[in-house]
């Protein structure tokens, strides 16, 4: 269907004219390539729907005009920060992308520990300011790269810091809402003007309405601004870093050390997981460097520390026999930062990870405390700016299997896991051969520990057709193994019940068929209720998951 | 290389957002975090490197056109190379960069240039030079009260190349005397190329116009060889990216300084020496074409080769451009080295340096974007309490010079040449 | 009504089904001014399933039922029957212990069990759950969580809602889903641990969060018949301390220093009307202890567990009294009238009989809401002037400010001591209430919890969320039955 004059003269109006364009060019670069970015329906090489127009709203009030005039039409509309997932992208011809890049202020209370983001505001500039109060923000795995509001508002968002901090959910306070039929909600005492602190109620709260254990991705209108939680942050007011770009670290005194804690065997490993989840020692926790696979961990850790090192090193240092030694005394891992907040509190936390490791048989990596690689993974885990080497390897990956439960059920599998993936990597040449196990996640999913999450990097070429068909050949291989320990879709397969492999929106009677099966159907009938209640039209894609009710009833 | 020959970054792109930050690890600030003009000002994803990418891959396969629109997205790239750095931090194998300028050379190609650039390319053509009016037969006139050797008459072992812009700008012209009679007050043996004098043709390059800056680049590595010049030292940052790296890839082989490497050094070896206090507090904006893009060349010949399956290398290794290596200690030794001077730093330096606007001929083409991103760096200037924001290169000094921050205040902008010759 | 009854007694049984005037009219009023309503029967269902069965039938016959999970005495109006007509579902004697794990530190949990029992249970398996302050000996553990009544540890509040995790709830549409990361696995708990699902994530099951439908709701939108909570680890070592200030003010900077220092697993501030009525065990006593405690205090408790417990408390303790010196506070083990373990003791432990609010005067009347430390003490002002004005003993006043949900607001308690009996006491104090509810609203004060009269004062401020709460309650209890007329959402 052409884009009527009208509809967008309209459009023009609400943002001005130098916030919209139609051209195809700029539409163009409104489209998602699920292989090359993150999907979790991917690998796929299809690309998703052409906007009839991409719009750059700069208010609230902008947000809600469009939407009006999305109710008025019928068009559909999706909402996106940085564009970095492809959940934030139209899943059908008929639909406007709206850019929310020029909404990006940070509003700080340092005394109640709270600050009012707006979309476009990614992570880093949130902890950037707030570092300045001596306050911090959860930084969910994705980077800090992302936009806070997005993450806490629209999918789930835990992270290394998250078994001190909590996940982004946990972090809400007000927000102001946009919803799909233009009513414009603020939750909480935000609602009745009585500032941001608080997120609930009154009564029921209908921030449950807009996100659960994840958020709807877009599907239920446009969040414009939220309040999160901040927590104490006791380094500098910015970060000191040093060294040569891009391998930049940084020292931050005394009160903060970075750990690579090393087992002999799971057990031990969730052993030692579950004194961190039962006391306060641990700022951050994160199974992190293993993204490189265990095979390769070691010798890729010494090329991202140094500026001067690059993939074609990659061999020689694996080969390395002080590397392999390392490596191989690092094999089951993760990375913990203790945080001092006196001398003595850091001298207490010092010994309890002496203490966890003598209980566990665990140590310390000696290579991970040499000063350039103990300064890089602070730097690293505490603003998560480096990030973006997931794929640095093969330009392109896929988080798989997904082992995100408690920590004693994960390890159970997860040897199982690692031999599947090794064998494909062995039996096939579409995802880089690092070593089976490149398990990595978070400690805990949420605050106080609980629940690990968990994803195993599989890396890929997006530019090589057949390593993106071999890799969705691996992904569809494993749910067999999903299936037998109760782990749903594979992780990279998550959204496959939301949107097509072709880009495209699913049809209701599809979505019928799909969760009118789920265990607890209900739960989604009730969200079409809620669907209808706040989305009457429909239209913001097929994210937000639901049945009819009245396949229930039948 | 054509623009097809960059599919694979295209799709390797996976728009991780790297191209329109400052390094995150170097984020102090909301206000100063962003990097890459283009996007900043227009705000489409399309202005971005990664969007540049993907708009790309939609020209190749036919789905976008080269239309007005698309045009001037294209060619609205100060080629300052920021996304080149960002991109770099975690990524080995795109070259953000390079590919924008091909998409320019693309359009260029096709007939597609924007107004404004065509009285730049048309004088660089007709009287090699890239300021639109000036006219060959003034080049030198600059040098004329200043006795430096014509080098295709006379010997000397370093030749000065001031560039178009000091050449031809009245104002900026007394800059590029200081520091001829800076160099020579110091004892180095200084010539020039006289009547041979052209334009380097670095900015045409950087504008995707590849033929025209190849002619003259021809021509003018051929005139410094046959004039037998050892150094070439300039003051204009962009003229130096040019001999530098792109010279260097059509074969030039003589060393070449920019001005404040020379200066440093002669500072260190106390052929310079300063005898007056300059109270001032300023703050150095790194040129583009200095800094992040004025790494050295080194010649690489190779391909890719996978190993582990997947995982993507340069055998043999390849040179690796992502600004680690520019030239940003020599002016900070100098006006650390200045009697009086303190130099604050703004949040955006080095290899994240802010553009000032004025690459790619953008001052020509696109006045209105370059302004604005010259009145970003002047607030972020401002941000820093300092009395004078100092560079070295004329094309930023220009662009400066005339803005004004987003609260309608001006810096006084200073050349450093002009700092060092206010110290002796 | 006799067939009403008879289809009662075909659900819950006939021992479980009610109607006596005594049992009725014990039902029909509180401790609070909510208008008393008798109800038509009283019911105790033994299990889920027949209170799905009792909301089925009381869709069938548009019965509104009322749920009901402690034992008297109640004080928010919040059990006490709306409209005529209804059937009190009481769920007390639901009260097993469904599971404790130490390994996951969760327990599920019937709505008819008590701190005193939980506690008891937990303790054995060297665990505690985190405690609102001095709960009355038969308050359901369960609707405490659901209500969100304040906890004294806000720091590992993580969540709004903590302990409370998954819970099964029966909607006012007779549907019954799990809630929570429990909602996504075989409806039956029994598969779900044979899975390793231990119902510890509280949000979802999907994209939203069924928990904060039913959260706050006073049982408007549905019945929970069991709830999974995140439970601690028992301390080895505790240490309290007091801080006695002259103004409320005195304390904020501690207060809020500790909280950013992540130090300490109790704080909460008091004025001495609320401490010596939390300490004393008579009325005179009471009335001793206001003369001879201090203003306010501030109360801060360090513990310490498995994990190198007494190096943990001394490094703490050094580094909390250096934050008192900071701040301008002392630290002290006692203040005039009570040692810091005494107050201790007393916070975490339930109420003896009558439970320690009615003491001083056999009544009492609460006004709570939530606002952020720095604003406290407007509020405090404007509840004085406000009491001078109605007549009311200022220094009776009780105020409690309890930080929560990691220190980013707090819940702010004014209690109100006063003889029921005596009707023209009561009256002024049902006008104090009435008139510093809505000042306290005006001053910016935020009724999340809006029982009572504040479901209006908060709702009216609200316009949009109104509308869609009651959206809501048509989705979720489309006849309008589960507790009629609260929360105005019909």
């Amino acid at each position: 269907m052409a884009f009527p004059r009208e509809i967008y003269q309209a459009l023009e109006d609400i943002v001005g004219k130098r916030n919209i364009s139609e051209n195809i060019g700029i539409c163009e670069t409104y489209r998602s390539i699920p292989s090359q970015s993150s999907a979790h329906y991917g690998p796929s090489e299809h690309w998703t729907p052409l906007p009839q127009a991409v719009v750059l709203p700069g208010s609230t009030e902008e947000v809600q005009n469009v939407i009006r005039i999305c109710n008025k039409y019928g068009i559909e509309f999706k909402a996106s920060t940085t564009f970095w997932a492809t959940m934030g992208y139209i899943g059908s011809d008929f639909a406007i992308q709206i850019d929310t890049r020029r909404m990006k202020s940070v509003k700080i209370d340092a005394k109640n520990m709270c600050a009012v983001v707006e979309p476009f505001a990614i992570a880093a500039t949130v902890q950037a300011e707030v570092m300045k109060y001596g306050l911090n923000i959860n930084i969910p795995g994705v980077g800090c790269s992302s936009s806070t509001l997005a993450n806490f508002s629209s999918w789930i968002a835990f992270g290394p810091n998250s078994i001190s901090m909590g996940q982004g959910s946990e972090n809400v306070l007000g927000m102001e809402w946009v919803l799909p039929n233009g009513e414009v909600l603020r939750t909480g005492s935000l609602g009745a003007g009585e500032g941001w602190f608080c997120g609930e109620g009154p009564g029921p709260s209908l921030r449950g309405i807009l996100r659960g254990i994840f958020g709807a991705a877009g599907s239920l209108g446009v969040c414009t601004k939220m309040a999160v939680r901040l927590h104490p942050w006791p380094g500098p007011a910015d970060f000191p870093t040093y060294g040569t770009v891009p391998a930049y670290k940084a020292d931050f005194g005394p009160n903060f050390k970075c750990y690579t804690l090393c087992f002999p065997t799971w057990e031990a490993w969730a052993r030692s997981v579950q004194y961190f989840h039962e006391s306060d020692v641990a700022y951050s926790g994160h199974r992190q460097f293993n993204m490189f696979g265990r095979n390769l961990k070691g010798a890729m850790l010494n090329i991202i520390t140094d500026a001067d090192k690059q993939l074609s090193d990659l061999e020689e240092l694996v080969n390395d026999p002080y590397i392999q030694k390392e490596n191989e005394k690092m094999k089951l891992d993760y990375q913990v930062i203790i945080a001092g907040f006196s001398e003595r509190d850091m001298e207490y936390k010092e010994k309890a990870i002496d203490y966890i490791l003598e209980q566990t048989g665990g140590w310390k990596s000696e290579m991970m405390l040499e000063k350039d690689k103990h300064d890089y993974a602070l730097l690293y885990l505490t603003r998560l700016g480096h990030k973006n080497l997931n794929f640095v390897m093969c330009g392109a990956y896929e988080g798989t299997f997904g082992l995100s439960s408690n920590v004693w059920k994960t390890i159970q599998v997860v040897e199982e896991a690692v031999a599947l993936k090794r064998k494909w990597e062995v039996e096939h040449d579409s995802i880089a051969a690092t070593g089976g196990d490149s398990a990595m996640g978070s400690l805990s999913g949420i605050g106080g520990g609980g629940a690990t999450g968990w994803e195993f990097f599989t890396n890929f070429d997006a530019y090589d057709k057949n390593s993106v068909h071999g890799t969705a050949k691996f992904v569809d291989g494993n749910q067999e193994f999903h299936n037998k320990y109760s782990f749903g879709p594979d992780f990279c397969r998550w959204n496959s019940d939301v949107r097509h492999m072709n880009g495209y929106n699913y049809t209701q009677e599809e979505h019928n068929q799909m969760f009118a099966n789920a265990p607890q159907p209900w739960v989604y009938a009730y969200q079409y209720k809620i669907r209808e209640a706040i989305n009457p039209k429909n239209l913001c894609g097929t994210y937000f998951r639901t049945v009819d009710p009245k396949c229930l009833e039948k | 290389m054509a623009l097809q020959d960059y599919r694979a970054m295209m799709e390797r792109c996976s728009t991780c957002a790297g191209c329109k930050f400052i390094p995150f690890d170097k984020i102090k600030s909301l206000r100063f975090a962003e990097n890459c003009p283009s996007i900043g000002y227009y705000n489409f994803m399309t202005y971005s490197a990664r969007g540049r990418f993907q708009l790309s891959q939609s020209l190749l396969d036919g789905r976008a056109q080269l239309d007005d629109t698309v045009t001037e997205a294209i060619h609205t790239c100060t080629s300052c190379g920021y996304c080149d750095v960002g991109c770099k931090v975690t990524r080995y194998n795109l070259e953000p960069l390079e590919h924008n300028i091909e998409l320019k050379a693309y359009a260029v190609e096709n007939g597609k240039v924007l107004e404004g650039q065509k009285p730049v390319i048309e004088n660089l053509k007709k009287e090699h030079s890239m300021i639109p009016g000036a006219k060959k037969a003034n080049r030198t006139d600059w040098a004329k009260e200043l006795n430096l050797k014509d080098l295709f008459k006379d010997k000397a072992e370093v030749a000065f190349f001031a560039g178009c812009k000091y050449s031809y700008d009245p104002k900026l012209q007394k800059m590029a005397q200081s520091a001829v009679k800076l160099l020579q007050s110091a004892g180095v043996d200084l010539g020039y190329l006289g009547a041979a004098d052209n334009c380097c043709a670095g900015r045409a390059h950087q504008m995707g116009f590849f033929n025209e800056f190849k002619e003259r680049a021809e021509a003018n590595i051929k005139a410094f060889e046959t004039a037998g010049v050892k150094i070439i030292v300039t003051p204009c940052s962009d003229c130096y990216h040019a001999f530098k790296r792109q010279y260097a890839k059509l074969g030039l082989n003589i060393k070449v300084l920019h001005v404040v490497e020379y200066v440093d050094q002669l500072i260190q070896e106390g052929k310079i020496k300063f005898t007056k206090e300059v109270p001032l507090t300023v703050t150095y904006h790194d040129p583009c074409h200095l800094g992040r893009l004025g790494e050295d060349y080194v010649p690489w010949d190779g391909k890719e080769k996978k190993i582990y399956n997947q995982i993507q290398i340069w055998e043999p290794r390849r040179p690796r451009y992502n600004g680690a290596y520019g030239i940003y200690d020599a002016p900070r030794n100098i006006l650390k080295a200045i009697p009086g001077i303190k130099l604050v730093e703004m949040e955006r330096i080095r290899e994240y340096s802010w553009c000032c606007g004025a690459g790619a001929g953008c001052n020509e083409s696109n006045p209105e974007f370059s302004a604005w991103t010259a009145s970003e760096r002047i607030t972020e200037a401002n941000a820093t309490g300092a009395d004078a924001l100092v560079t070295a290169c004329p094309w930023c000094k220009d662009n400066f010079v005339n803005a004004v921050d987003e609260n309608g205040n001006k810096i006084e902008v200073l050349d450093i040449i002009e700092l060092v010759r206010q110290a002796i | 009504m006799e067939s009403m009854k008879q289809n009662l007694v075909g659900i819950v049984g006939a021992a479980n089904v009610f109607d006596s005037p005594e049992v009725l009219a014990s039902y029909s009023k509180d401790e609070s001014f909510a208008t008393p309503m008798k109800p038509l029967f009283v019911v105790k269902p033994e299990n889920a399933e027949q209170v799905q069965a009792l909301v089925r039938f009381a869709n069938e016959t548009k019965t509104p039922l009322v749920p009901v999970s402690s034992g008297a005495p109640h004080f928010k109006g919040d059990t006490v029957p709306s409209v005529p007509q209804s059937v009190i579902v009481d769920l007390s004697g639901m009260n097993k212990i469904i599971s404790i794990n130490r390994q996951q530190r969760m327990a599920i949990i019937e709505p008819g069990v008590t701190y005193g029992q939980l506690q008891e249970a937990l303790a054995k398996e060297g665990m505690t759950l985190s405690t609102s302050l001095r709960p009355r000996a038969n308050k359901s553990v369960l609707t405490s969580v659901l209500e969100i009544e304040p906890r004294l540890n806000c720091l590992h509040q993580f969540n709004y809602t903590e302990p409370l995790r998954c819970t099964e709830v029966t909607f006012g549409d007779g549907n019954q889903i799990y809630t929570g990361e429990a909602g996504n696995g075989p409806k039956d708990l029994q598969k779900q641990w044979d899975l390793g699902k231990w119902q510890v994530h509280s949000n979802g099951p999907a994209m939203t969060d069924m928990l904060r439908m039913i959260t706050q709701a006073q049982g408007s939108m549905g019945i929970v018949t069991w709830a999974s909570v995140k439970c601690e680890l028992l301390p080895t070592i505790r240490k309290m301390y007091l801080a006695p200030a002259k103004k409320s003010t005195d304390l904020e900077d501690f207060v809020y220093k500790a909280i950013w220092a992540r130090i300490g697993d109790k704080l909460y501030v008091m004025n001495k009307a609320y401490l010596a009525s939390l300490m004393g065990e008579t009325a005179e006593e009471i009335a001793e202890l206001k003369k001879v405690m201090p203003n306010w205090v501030a109360a801060f408790g360090l513990s310490g567990d498995i994990l190198l417990p007494e190096l943990k408390v001394s490094a703490q303790e050094h580094d909390i009294m250096e934050y008192a010196k900071q701040t301008g506070v002392q630290l002290l083990s006692k203040v005039p009238g009570v040692s810091a373990e005494a107050v201790l003791e007393k916070s975490i432990n339930p109420s003896g009989e009558p439970y320690w609010k009615l003491t001083a005067k056999g009544s009492c009347q609460d006004i709570f809401f939530i606002t952020t430390l720095d604003k406290t003490s407007k509020f405090i002002e404007a509840m004085y002037a406000l009491a001078i004005e109605a007549g009311y003993p200022t220094e009776d006043i009780g105020v409690y400010i309890q930080p929560q949900h990691m220190g980013t607001s707090v819940h702010l308690e004014f209690s109100l001591p006063y003889n029921s009996a005596d009707s023209k006491e009561a009256k002024k104090v049902k006008e104090l209430y009435i008139s510093a509810s809505k000042e306290m609203s005006k001053l910016g004060g935020y009724y999340a919890r809006p029982y009572d009269i504040w479901t209006t004062i908060q709702l009216n401020k609200d316009a949009q969320s109104y509308i869609l709460l009651k959206r809501m309650k048509d989705i979720f209890d489309p006849n309008n039955i589960m507790n009629t007329g609260k929360l105005t959402l019909k």
